[in-house]
């Protein structure tokens, strides 16, 4: 064997105190910052599109969501203006639809979430004294995917196409809907929830392998422990949605009767999964818009927080409980009284973490000496926002009054003050706090307070007025209404306020984008925070942090006097970069102790090319174009075949690296201590739990209908479904003695396991397609879940053929070896939830029948 | 296959898996929490459904749940309270650098969240006692 005996960190760690006292001399310092300029520099002229830094792909999203949001609220004015007068003509009914289900989606897909996303990759970094995000091209595709699906969607409107049924498209007024309206939505949002998906995998990442040497869990900004949380729930969220949305499809596009109750679907299966992942989603927008108040609060209170571990609590706590709440969207759809009783408890318990962040927030407070700031101004208008919303919630947590306001105003105005509350007003406070760190440049102090004034005055002047608005019986989503109903002049207030807030907005616009060239440079830290973001460079550089420091309390800028000049002298970790790479390290979960300097991928075209065939695959189905989708989706596959190939788990040319301070640390890792496992592992388990939401929807058709099997339906062959499962068993097999055989050393083996496995992929899949062709999934529900999961497992199966394919051309061309083996550790990974999904498959579609 | 760990670092190794796992366990008493939900929704599910009949019998099997739920997270909540070791350190924030500060916060954490899943089985267990039929 040729490997290395030793592959782990070598030299001391931790620093002493008397190495960190150590010079650096001045020639090296200024060598070195040379070094790490090239290597990070973004791309210039028209390639700056290429850039992948997260500093730039933060910066477009954030302002393509902001985008979003602003044509959003355009069409909420629409909305307003329409609604203004009793029997307005303003709009069309129709119209009147597109716009409040744009106006809802816009809101929740393009910009809620995103911009938690945007952010976040703008700033995690820099609060964990890193460079970059460890997947800076994978940022950079979901961005690109995040862009094109959400120019698509939205630029339906122009066409008098867009979607009409409402933002949680209910079958079946949203499956008979006549036109593409519904497959945009479908389609689009697919798209972007996948972009979700990836962000989440890379924020997950970031926030477990990326922290600096020494920050322990236990001294890890908040905001990384929100990221956390929120990244987990997409990861549980998202995927039944992804789930219901193909359902959904296949029914629209070939008539599979999921939803369709006179073939033995269901409506109200939609409703569950759409749900399951619409609660979720609220805490998805509320929990990462809270992170920053839990930034902003010490600052402005200049003391650390009180209750760190309350908080990580509430923070934990809400996304556990969170999934209990989906049912109290669903009151009044005649679930059994109990069941209601169950969601209804969750409801209402969910209140005490989230209550008890805010009584933590308010204790720094008391307990520190404030200096009110703007952003703290923004906070302090969501906590009395959010409070409201939050009462209101309560109240509509008791299912006898919710049955009473279901689909009134009153949900209106209470949606909108948990959302302003709890996601816009801490966004902008995050904006006003985080805008010198990411311009460089201030806002301005008394442009920001008339925004504040004018949006927290016209936002109660709009929504307050709705609850009352709702308790008198105005339902939600009506065009217009008579005279005689006595609601005129409630609706015209809110139309006043509404125009207030836009009023807000346009001012807050203007001082976001108004040049401030002339303004004089700012001070490093204006703020006097404690958390790394604030050793940023001034004027900006792209490198991310001058040299990865040593951390060792929560507010280290507070803590350690020296910390930012010795950043900036390079004393700390990887303060060159000698071979042109860009880097970062890679440190344990826990404890963060050194494990490895990852090499980060650069600028590139394919990841734009790869999200343009990606959009292709997903927006020609639309219009019922299968050919042109195909050809985009096997293009996209090219793309993503060769990022893979070309920049990722290469083969290092020097196995160690000197990280400064002593330390050198390796180059390449394989299995869990290497990132790209982790973002395997927790890919797949988004994965599964899309697969498990397939499964629920079969057993919920079993309870929820009487004749689930039908008595006379055939069944699929189970010889054929039999042999599937041991065929694709023993791919698995195979590919897991490959890793073995392979980092033995016997690679002969290794490589025939390889060429074995994808021939046993092939057949296990042609077994399960054949094993089903007596169903005819037109017919009714049965056959048609049935068919679902086939399609669910053979493409799964196709995935994992082409990754042990692509495997045995690594062993083949010399970019896997025993040494080098990362990808086979990933495929091992995809492959062990392939075989459980199988397993699971093979029950349901073989076993089940005969059961039930 | 693994490779070896390098020699030096034993016992910092140790400390880490034990610690890695931790990272999982302040997850287990609102993982609990979760299990008993997602038993008494199935189960009033199927059984309303199927067989309403068998309600009563239903709501004593819930009940049984919940004391296994609680008794899971008392024990959960127990472990997690020796672990923060709050009588004998006395630090209650835990904000310093060090394993020993890491190992009491997690401690310190999960006590919290054991408290808060056991509320959670608690009010999702007011529906069995108060309801007697599924309508």
């Amino acid at each position: 064997m040729s490997e290395p005996q030793n592959t782990g960190p070598q030299g001391p760690y931790p620093p002493s105190a008397e190495m960190l006292a150590t010079p650096v001399p001045q020639a090296q310092q200024e060598r070195s910052a040379a070094e790490l300029r090239a290597a990070w520099a973004p791309p210039k002229g028209w390639r700056y599109v290429t850039a992948v830094n997260n500093s730039e792909i933060g910066l477009w999203y954030a302002l393509s969501a902001f985008g979003f949001m602003l044509l959003a609220g355009v069409l909420g004015l629409l909305i307003r203006l329409q609604l203004a007068l009793p029997e307005n003509d303003l709009i069309s009914a129709d119209r009147f639809n597109q716009f409040f289900t744009m106006h809802g989606s816009a809101m929740m897909f393009l910009f809620a979430v995103p911009m938690f996303e945007a952010i976040a990759i703008l700033i995690l970094p820099a609060l964990l004294g890193g460079r970059d995000m460890p997947f800076p091209r994978l940022s950079a595709f979901g961005f690109w995917c995040f862009v094109i699906g959400g120019v698509f969607v939205m630029g339906s409107l122009l066409f008098n196409a867009a979607p009409t049924a409402g933002w949680f498209m209910y079958p079946p007024l949203a499956t008979q809907d006549e036109g593409p309206g519904s497959d945009i939505w479908l389609l689009g949002l697919s798209f972007i929830e996948i972009a979700s998906i990836a962000a989440a995998v890379e924020l997950i990442v970031g926030a477990l392998k990326c922290r600096p040497p020494g920050m322990r869990v236990n001294i890890m900004p908040l905001y990384a422990w929100y990221v956390l949380v929120v990244g987990g729930m997409i990861l549980f969220a998202f995927p039944p949605l992804i789930a219901g949305d193909f359902l959904f499809e296949l029914e629209r596009s070939f008539d599979w009767p999921f939803f369709d109750p006179t073939r033995g679907g269901d409506p109200m299966l939609w409703q569950h999964l759409f749900w399951i992942f619409g609660h979720p989603e609220v805490y998805i927008v509320f929990l990462p818009s809270i992170a920053i108040a839990a930034m902003v609060v010490p600052t402005v209170a200049r003391r650390p927080i009180v209750g760190y571990s309350w908080i990580v609590l509430s923070a934990v706590g809400t996304g556990f409980l969170s999934f209990g709440l989906w049912v109290h969207h669903m009151f009044t759809t005649g679930l059994p009284n109990i069941s209601l009783g169950f969601f209804s408890a969750a409801s209402e318990a969910v209140v005490i973490p989230t209550g008890i962040q805010l009584f933590a927030f308010a204790a720094t407070l008391i307990a520190g000496r404030v200096k009110m700031s703007l952003p703290m101004l923004w906070i302090a208008g969501a906590l009395a926002i959010f409070t409201a919303g939050g009462l209101t919630g309560v109240m509509l947590a008791i299912a006898p009054f919710n049955w009473q306001v279901h689909d009134t105003y009153f949900i209106v105005a209470h949606l909108h003050y948990t959302l302003f509350g709890g996601m816009v007003f801490p966004v902008i406070a995050g904006i006003y706090y985080f805008f010198p760190f990411i311009r460089k440049k201030m806002l301005s102090e008394r442009l920001g307070r008339w925004a504040f004034w004018l949006i927290f005055t016209g936002f109660n002047v709009t929504f307050l007025p709705m609850h009352l608005t709702g308790l008198l019986g105005m339902p939600r989503r009506v065009f217009t209404y008579p005279e005689a109903a006595g609601w005129g002049w409630l609706n015209m207030i809110s139309t006043l306020g509404a125009f207030v807030i836009a009023a807000g907005f346009a001012v807050f616009v203007w001082d976001l984008l108004r040049p401030k060239g002339a303004q004089q440079q700012m001070p490093r830290n204006p703020w006097a925070a404690g958390t790394l973001e604030w050793s940023h460079n001034i004027p900006a550089e792209y490198w991310g942090a001058r040299s990865i420091p040593h951390i060792t309390s929560r507010y280290p800028l507070w803590d350690d006097p020296d910390l930012v000049a010795r950043m900036d002298a390079g004393r700390y970790y990887l303060a060159d970069s000698p071979h042109g790479h860009r880097e970062t390290m890679v440190t344990s979960v826990i404890d963060a102790s050194p494990e490895l300097v990852q090499r980060v991928t650069g600028p590139t075209w394919i990841t734009l090319l790869a999200a343009l065939f990606t959009g292709g695959a997903f927006i020609f189905p639309t219009f019922h174009m299968y050919a042109p989708a195909l050809v985009s989706g096997a293009f996209a596959l090219v793309c993503i075949l060769y990022w893979l190939w070309t920049s990722t788990a290469r083969p290092p040319a020097h196995e160690m690296r000197d990280a400064g301070l002593g330390l050198s640390l390796p180059t390449y890792a394989s299995g869990p201590k290497a990132v790209g496992w982790w973002a395997v592992w927790i890919t797949m388990l988004g994965d599964a739990t899309a697969f498990a939401s397939i499964v629920f929807g079969f057993f919920f058709y079993w309870t929820s209908k009487p004749d689930f099997p039908p008595e006379d339906a055939p069944h699929a062959a189970p010889e054929l479904v039999a042999l599937a499962v041991l065929a694709l068993t023993a791919s698995w097999a195979l590919t897991l003695a490959a890793r073995q055989w392979n980092a033995a050393g016997r690679i002969g083996r290794a490589r025939a396991a390889l060429i074995t496995a994808p021939l046993l992929t092939a057949g296990g899949a042609s077994a399960l397609t054949l094993s089903v062709q007596a169903l005819e999934p037109t017919t009714h529900v049965y056959p048609a879940i049935i068919w679902a999961l086939m399609i669910w497992v053979v493409a799964h199966a196709l995935v994992g053929l082409i990754m042990q394919l692509y495997c045995l051309a690594g062993s083949l061309t010399g970019k896997l070896t025993p040494r080098y083996d990362a990808d086979l550790w990933n495929i091992t990974l995809f492959w062990h939830f392939l075989c459980l999904t199988v397993l699971v498959a093979g029950a349901v579609i073989g076993l089940a029948p005969g059961v039930l | 296959m693994r490779r070896d760990p390098p020699p030096q670092s034993d016992p910092d190794r140790r400390e880490f898996r034990e610690e890695a796992e931790s990272l999982w366990r302040i997850n287990l008493a609102p993982a609990t929490w979760a299990a008993h939900f997602v038993t008494s929704y199935a189960i009033a599910a199927v059984v309303c459904a199927k067989a309403p009949a068998l309600l009563p019998h239903a709501r004593l099997a819930l009940l049984l749940a919940t004391g296994l739920a609680l008794a899971v997270i008392l024990w959960l909540g127990w472990r997690a309270w020796r672990q923060w070791d709050y009588r004998t350190t006395g630090d209650y924030t835990n904000a310093l650098g060090e394993a020993e500060d890491r190992h009491q916060f997690l401690g310190h954490a999960a006590v919290l969240l054991a408290l808060i899943s056991a509320i959670g089985v608690v009010y999702g267990t007011l529906p069995v006692l108060l309801l007697e039929s599924c309508r």
